[in-house]
């Protein structure tokens, strides 16, 4: 509808002007005059009529619109024009702003987004130990705690659990999660279908009534098909079974960011199931994560304060007489941290990485924007002729200055959209990374109003950066110069202040990045490559939960036996063990352990670990001095332990440990003391990062009801072992889960997930950082040839050598350098002291790194310049002068 | 060139109450065309006042859309279609008001002027 009548209005108001034209020069030629006489006569009188229909129409109002969309089709029309240029700076854009959506979205799903949850800024979280510590609380605290405080509304725990559904077809894994009564009402989170759990569904040993459950909408649709008919079905769940009463809202995924439980149980049905060793009742058992709502008025300094008057007698009533940490007794370690975000463990892991990506990712886009900005000035500028009639016709200045606007709008919006699509990849690239294999992680990185309004921002600030400044200084156009000028001149005119600096600040970044991403690889590589003490290659960990099996004890046992044995026979397998603590894995054991024999120091803090028979030759840890354990470790025989060199050589310094003994101080251990049986080379436990920490092992079949142990095996070929696994557990534990097993490789690249994720990452970005400032200096270079062919014509005509031209040219990138690198230097340097702690057995002033980085910046300046210059030099001094 | 757009758009701003009030005292003669506005207010002023077209037209516009004057497309005189613009009601009241307004200000300025004679 605005289009026609603007035509018709556009129409109107020219056919009014011409009007008045004509009845002016018809009054004139009425004086006498003659027609053409009068015609110019009152084209005079009235000047310039373009001019006086811009200020007419200006008087329209929402003539904007209008003009957006002409400016939005001639802008079009002009990138059309030059499709190199077009796809040049599309690649780029959707490059630097899809990285940066991707990496904003990871921060946003782990750090920043609130819980979908009503007034999620009430919500905190409330942990055990000394502030800075994340331990959860156990069953018997949170139930003290509760009775005492009155800064909540009411508090709830929750426990993520890897559950095992039972059903018709079979057993598999599935995501659970066991919640207090309170939990959803605390939360006030109202049912998808159905209802919710409330403080009914979980009253503990409340005998056996039919117990609740809610699953996830995600569950409901994929496993029930969405059928409302789900309501009220039985669900197998660990053994036990519950009842489907309602489905959670889609958007809430329970209160750890990171994990999304299918179903969601009371405590009570874990009580159902263990009776009084449940969980839920041991004093030990700290896997209840605590939240709390404040109470309406009640701020979280004062819940604070609340929560520390009675954290003490919380506490005592809580945690068993003999309990080692007095310290937290006596300072009532209970702290609160806020809760709008739930919990992020991933987030607490990553937190640092993604905030030094995002920050990479930012200099990145400085980056793509200066180059962009170069590219827009560098173009323009060869367009100034047109700018300069299109001035002449009557444009005013401001009209100039929104085409070049709506052309880097058009350009960088369709960047931005292209972005978001690539960001879903990125983002894709960046979980595979953080994704440990043994456990799935959930992460809600759809794009949203956040990422969106991220991604908006950085636009229009693109915009700004490459669009307005680059024309607010192109459009001092002096016209009559230019016009009697012509575009060719001999000597061009001194290039723009702009472009001039924006071609060092690029040099800056780039060295910067190209010189975190060398810091990063390298630090990555080492670690890679540092001896973690066993082998990599071939080995295969397996878990296995025979939890629900019928045998116990020695009967147990002997399902292991027959595991281990079905295990080495199989063909491809050259061997197997068995191992508790993966190393490198997300757990470890410990405790403390002192020698009986010797007047060495009295107790240490040891790692321990639970391994079966010739686990270290299956490992490839050298036993340097004794034997392994062997089958006739079992229990009733003498305690056997071995020592690593570590662990031996503190506590038997300067003596072979063989034949000592140690004693555990823990309490309730049956293994008091026992006898070093060998000493075994340093293996990494927890992380390849920290030297490899003094540890014990203990042989399994030593240890009765000892749960938490696993397979190893040694193959040339992972899937012979896992087929091994498999038909091994089909005959021996049918109906056992089976848990994806992880090679050790994989196992050692999780352990590095975030120097991996970092190092690849910064290699990637530092990559197109130079990329994208090599095609700046190119373009640059470029034309500042082909503007200057003719000076340089006349040059070669009065005599200059090649080498002389290939000065000429390089000179200006020699200067470029000489600006950018110092400058680049001194932001590493500055850099450093926040990199220094991600980086591992290189030194974040390492000036090897600085000159490698140089050089290969320098190098790929070199290239981008010397093609141009090589054209410089090639100018044939007769079509050169010939245009002037 | 853009010397010469700053200076059309001092007149603009210089002029613009004056300017809207010449055309509506203008038209309350009778619907008039651009053209015909221009020059009566030429005539009228004897020959003092030029009204630039760069000003005229966008008065035109605006008091157009503030619908103070209507317009009509009509054969002028001389056997030309020419956009006529008229008073409409509101123009009326609006003339009124620009007029006191206009006499109590060259009242003002004739008694800071010339302050003896008040």
């Amino acid at each position: 509808m605005i289009f026609w009548r603007r035509k018709t209005r556009e129409a109107e108001l020219d056919e009014e002007l011409r009007s008045h034209l004509s009845m002016d020069a018809q009054t004139r030629i009425e004086r006498g005059a003659d027609r053409k006489e009068a015609e110019r006569a009152a084209r005079r009188e009235f000047g310039n009529v373009g001019l006086v229909k811009e200020v007419t129409r200006d008087e329209w109002g929402r003539r904007w619109l209008g003009d957006l969309l002409d400016d939005a089709r001639y802008g079009l029309r002009m990138l059309g024009k030059t499709p190199g240029f077009t796809a040049v700076a599309m690649l780029t854009l959707a490059l630097g702003i899809g990285s940066n959506t991707a990496v904003f979205s990871l921060i946003d799903a782990l750090l920043l987004r609130s819980l979908a949850v009503p007034a999620p800024g009430e919500l905190v979280q409330i942990f055990f130990g000394p502030p800075g510590t994340k331990d959860p609380l156990s069953g018997p605290m949170f139930d003290r705690l509760r009775e005492r405080q009155s800064a909540f509304t009411d508090l709830l725990a929750w426990m993520n659990a890897p559950m095992v559904l039972t059903e018709k077809g079979g057993a598999r894994p599935i995501t659970g999660a066991y919640a207090t009564g309170s939990a959803f009402p605390a939360l006030k989170l109202k049912a998808r279908l159905g209802r919710l759990l409330s403080w009914h569904d979980d009253q503990p040993g409340s005998g056996s009534n039919e117990i609740a459950a809610v699953i996830s909408e995600a569950f409901w649709l994929d496993h029930f098909g969405g059928d409302p008919g789900v309501l009220g079905q039985p669900i197998t769940v660990d053994g036990g079974v519950a009842t489907i009463v309602g489905v959670m809202p889609s958007s809430f995924n329970g209160i750890t960011v990171d994990y999304a439980p299918q179903v969601v149980l009371p405590f009570a049905f874990d009580v159902a199931l263990h009776g009084e060793s449940s969980c839920r009742f041991r004093a030990t058992c700290t896997w209840f994560h605590t939240m709390g709502r404040l109470k309406p008025g009640v701020s979280f300094a004062q819940a604070q304060a609340n929560l520390a008057t009675i954290a003490g007698d919380v506490l005592k009533d809580s945690l068993p007489s003999n309990y080692q940490r007095v310290d937290y007794l006596r300072n009532g370690m209970l702290w609160l941290t806020p809760g709008r975000t739930g919990n992020s463990p991933l987030g607490e892991i990553y937190g640092r990485e993604l905030w030094t990506l995002q920050a990479l990712v930012g200099l990145l886009m400085i980056i793509c924007c200066a180059n962009l900005a170069s590219l827009e000035l560098s173009r323009t500028l060869d367009r100034q002729h047109e700018l300069v009639v299109r001035s002449a016709l009557g444009a005013g200045r401001l009209r100039l200055v929104r085409q070049l606007v709506a052309e880097s709008a058009i350009l960088t919006f369709s960047g931005a959209a292209a972005g978001i699509v690539l960001s879903q990849w990125i983002s894709a690239l960046l979980v595979s990374y953080i994704e440990q294999s043994d456990f799935p992680v959930f992460l809600d990185l759809r794009p949203n109003a956040a990422t969106f309004a991220v991604t908006i921002a950085i636009a229009t600030l693109t915009v700004i950066l490459t669009g307005v400044l680059p024309a607010l200084h192109l459009t001092r156009v002096h016209t009559e110069e230019m016009l009697r000028s012509g575009a060719q001149r001999t000597v061009a005119r001194k290039r723009h202040p702009l472009a001039a600096s924006l071609l060092p600040v690029q040099v800056a970044l780039s060295l910067l990045l190209a010189s975190l991403a060398l810091l990063f690889a390298i630090s990555t590589g080492k670690l890679l490559h540092v001896d973690p003490g066993f082998r990599v290659k071939g080995i295969t960990l397996f878990a296995v939960d025979f939890e629900r099996r019928p045998e116990k004890g020695e009967a147990r046992l002997d399902l292991y036996r027959t595991m281990l044995a079905a295990l080495r026979h199989a063909p491809g397998v050259e061997a197997a063990s068995m191992i508790a603590a993966r190393p490198l894995g997300e757990g470890g054991m410990d405790e403390s352990a002192g020698p009986v024999e010797g007047n060495g120091p009295e107790t240490k803090h040891l790692f321990e670990n639970v391994v079966g028979p010739e686990y270290f030759a299956t490992a490839g840890t050298k036993v340097l001095a004794g034997r392994e354990f062997s089958e006739f470790d079992r229990f009733g025989r003498t305690p056997v332990c071995i020592l690593n060199q570590a662990a031996a050589s503190f506590f038997f310094p300067r003596q072979s440990a063989l034949g000592k003994h140690v004693r555990s101080t823990e309490p309730n251990t049956a293994r008091d003391t026992c006898e070093v049986v060998a000493v075994v080379a340093d293996a990494k436990y927890l992380s390849l990062r920290e030297p490899a920490p003094p540890t014990i092992y203990y042989s399994y079949e030593q240890l009765p009801n000892f749960e938490w142990i696993g397979f190893i095996t040694r193959s040339h070929d992972t899937s012979a072992a896992v087929a091994a696994f498999k038909n091994g557990l089909r005959r021996v534990a049918p109906d056992t889960p089976l848990l994806p097993p992880i090679t050790m490789q994989r196992q050692l690249e999780d352990s590095i997930g975030k120097e991996r994720l970092t190092a690849a990452l910064s290699l990637f970005f530092g990559g197109l950082g130079l990329l994208l400032t090599s095609i700046g200096l190119y373009g640059l270079q470029n034309q500042r040839v082909a503007r200057r062919t003719a000076e340089i014509g006349l040059r070669i005509a009065l005599g200059a050598q090649p080498k002389d031209m290939l000065w000429f040219i390089l000179r200006e990138a020699a200067v470029v350098f000489a600006i950018g690198v110092p400058i680049g230097l001194a932001l590493i340097f500055a850099a450093s002291h926040f990199i220094g702690v991600e980086l591992y057995q290189i030194s974040p002033r390492d000036p090897r790194i600085y000159c490698a980085a140089v050089m290969t910046l320098l190098s790929a300046g070199f290239l981008a310049s010397s093609i141009p210059a090589r054209r410089a030099t090639n100018v044939d001094p007769m079509v050169a002068l010939r245009y002037e | 060139m853009p010397e010469k757009k700053e200076r059309y758009q001092n007149r603009i701003e210089l002029l613009q109450g004056t300017l809207d009030l010449l055309i509506l005292q203008t038209l309350q003669w009778g619907p008039q065309h651009g053209y015909g506005i221009s020059v009566a207010i030429r005539n009228r002023s004897g020959e003092i006042l030029q009204v630039d077209t760069g000003s005229l037209y966008p008065a035109l516009h605006r008091l157009e859309k503030q619908k103070w004057i209507k317009p009509e497309w009509k054969v002028s005189e001389n056997k030309q279609r020419a956009k006529y613009y008229q008073l409409t009601a509101a123009g009326k009241k609006q003339l009124s008001r620009e007029r006191s307004k206009w006499s109590q200000l060259s009242d003002a300025m004739a008694g800071v002027l010339n302050p003896g004679q008040m």
